[in-house]
This record gives structure tokens, sequence and C-alpha cells, in this order.
């Protein structure tokens, strides 16, 4: 098919959330609720707790190393209180994708969980508000490639061969296949949910800096956590060597090149915590 | 350096930075040698992960230097632009110093 009608198709079944995990319930009264004023943060709190699963996912993923949280975040309240609405909504919402990325592709859930620790790290050096929130555009950048396997598993299939026998570009090969690359996936399904703008440009442009125009600083520290990870080598994605690197981002950033080195000395102790945090996940989906 | 859970810590090993509890307060500083004191104390204060110097604990994912480096190198071929290559030799200088005591 024509990359450009398979595009249009591709966004169709988006569209209409063919083939993926269905959003857990409590997402739609959770988003009116977010809209609604009067309602206090204990409120939801309360909605979120009445959910146990939600609430334990919750909880693990605000204690993980990509937060950096020094204290123990033990209750809902502490958990909207230190990451914000934003980022508990996109917890939940993602959270069915999130444990099939962990169960069947353990190297892009740790490429994921290293970016988002590392474009942590990067919001906080530039000075970026809620930093956690761009941790969380991190933890989602490679969503696209998660929904790809999910929805489009044929087409995924083609686009590894394509990658192994003709060494071609990853992107290059999603787009020849799907018509459409996985930051834009990810981006179309994210704004399917209504999840905020500023993550979602975020997502959207971390291979193409060009394509963000409110939000350049989050885009550029999510593209420059990406090759960091792809260059120190921690978990797995479709690129075998490191990805290219738009430079303009250390001009965005304000960022000068000599961070980079305290940069890893500070990455390094969060990967041995991720890789922790990460065999134990798998521990416990082996033990079901 | 080695970030460890608690639990795999014992006395002997040295701390590579500081140790700070829940609440950001530091309970022991970098480079010291940690006794049995020291390790209740971490664990009243609920410190879960302390990094330290060397390579002391056998981590079965853990890489050797020579493996890290060989990585390095083959995630870097054929790459010319010179910001990466930059960066490529910055981590060699993380690695060599992150191996540096074992």
């Amino acid at each position: 098919m024509d990359p450009y009608e398979k595009r249009k198709e591709v966004r169709r079944k988006l569209r209409k959330l063919e083939g993926l995990p269905t959003l857990p319930p409590i997402v739609q009264r959770l988003n009116t609720m977010v809209e609604d004023e009067r309602v206090s943060i204990g409120q939801i709190a309360e909605l979120i707790e009445k959910d146990q699963v939600i609430t334990s996912k919750i909880l693990r993923l605000a204690n993980s190393a990509f937060y950096g949280f020094p204290r123990r975040v033990s209750t809902v309240q502490n958990a909207l209180m230190l990451l914000g609405i934003n980022v508990i909504k996109i917890l939940i919402t993602t959270s069915s994708i999130f444990e099939i990325l962990h169960k069947e592709d353990v190297g892009l859930w740790e490429h994921s969980v290293g970016v988002a620790a590392c474009a942590k790290i990067l919001a906080e050096k530039v000075e970026l508000k809620e930093p956690q929130e761009i941790a969380t555009a991190g933890l989602l950048h490679d969503l696209g490639r998660v929904i790809e396997k999910v929805a489009f598993l044929q087409e995924y299939n083609q686009i590894i061969e394509f990658i192994k026998k003709e060494k071609k570009d990853p992107l290059k090969a999603e787009e020849e296949v799907l018509g459409i690359n996985h930051a834009e996936i990810g981006a179309f399904l994210m704004r399917q949910w209504n999840l905020p703008e500023r993550l979602i440009e975020a997502v959207e442009a971390h291979h193409d800096l060009s394509k963000a125009k409110e939000f350049k600083k989050e885009a550029a520290v999510i593209h420059l956590a990406d090759v960091l990870i792809h260059a120190r080598g921690y978990g797995e994605s479709l690129y075998k060597k490191v990805p290219p690197l738009d430079e303009k981002a250390f001009k965005i950033l304000k960022l000068d090149f000599s961070f980079i080195k305290e940069l890893f000395f500070k990455l390094e102790p969060k990967l041995y915590e991720l890789k922790f945090f990460t065999e134990e996940l798998k521990k416990e989906t082996e033990g079901m | 350096m080695q970030r460890l859970p608690l639990a795999y810590i014992i006395p002997g090993m040295k701390t590579y930075e500081e140790v700070v509890d829940a609440n950001g307060r530091t309970l022991c500083g970098k480079g010291v040698e940690l006794t049995e004191e020291h390790l209740k104390r971490f664990q009243e204060f609920g410190v879960q992960f302390i990094t330290v110097e060397g390579l002391k604990v056998r981590l079965p994912w853990e890489k050797t230097l020579e493996e890290e480096l060989e990585g390095l190198e083959k995630r870097f071929e054929g790459i010319s632009d010179p910001v990466l290559l930059n960066i490529k030799e910055v981590l060699k200088e993380f690695l060599l110093e992150k191996y540096k005591e074992t």
C-alpha cells in the first residue's frame, strides 16, 4: 500500500483505538473530576484509592528511581502532591500499556525508564518547571513503538526485517511500512487521550526538534536524553547504534557540553536502582 | 562504583557518595568505611540504596569493563558526527573512572 494511504488507515485505527487495551474505567471519571474546580486533591485521591490495582501501580511508579524522590511515597494523596494531577492521570491512562511493555519487551521498558531518569536530571539542570512531567514524557517517548507491536504486529515485524536485512534507518523503515513513525503515533494517541500538550510535543518532536512549537526545551530534553541513554547502552530499542543527535538541543537548552560527564555520574546510580526495579518486576511476572 | 540495596551492604564497604535519608538529611559522608552501627542507623532511617566504591557484589546483569568498552565501540561504529564522538570520549572517561578501584 502506498505510505499515504497506509498512514490514513493507521490513523483511522488509532482513532477507534482498535486492538488497543481498553482504558481503565476510572479514567473518564478522573477526567471529569480534574476539570471541576470544586474537586479537591483529597477527593481525587479517594476515587483512585477505590481501585487497589491502580493504586499499587501508581505508588510503585511514584517510588521508582526515575522520579527520584528521596522520601517514600506511601499514599495516593502524597503521590498527587509530589507528581501533580497531570502525571497521575497519565500513569493511570497508560498503566495497561506499560504492563504490556515490561512483560513483552523488557529492553524497551528499560530504555524508557532510563530516558525518564536522564530527562529528569536534564530538566532539573536547565530549570524547567515540573521536572517530573518531563520524566513522564521520557517514560512515554517510545509509546508509539509499543502501539506498533500491540496493534500493528505484522507491520512491526516487517519494520524489524527492513532494519535487520536492509540496514534501513528505523524511522525511515516505519515511515515506509506504516506511513507514520512511532513519535507521531505516540503523540496521536496521547492527543486522543487528552494528555497535556507539553508532553505530547516532547514525544512528537523527540526525533525532529523542528516539530516542537511551544515546547522546544521539553522536546530538546527528551531528544538529548534518548541519545544519551542509547550512548550509555541502557536497555534496548530498534536503534542498535546511537541515533543521530541534533546539536541544536544544546543551544535550545543553553546547556554546556561539559555537563555531560557530570550527568553520566549522576545518572549511573539511578540506572542501578532502575535495574533492581525491573528485575523485581520480572520476578513477579514470572511468578504469575 | 555500585549502587546497592541496603540488604547487600556489609561492613567494610566504602561509601562512594553521601548517604542521605528520606528527609534529605546526610547520614554519612563519602569515602567512609561502613560499620555495623552505620548499617543499623541506615535501616532505622529508611535508607534503601547506598552507593559504594568498587564493584564488590557480583550482579548477574553487570558487565565487566572490557564488555562495557566493547559495547561502547559497537554502539558508535560508523558514527562520524563530532559531537557524538565527544560523547563517546566522555563515556569512556566515565567508565574508566567507574571501574577504577576494581
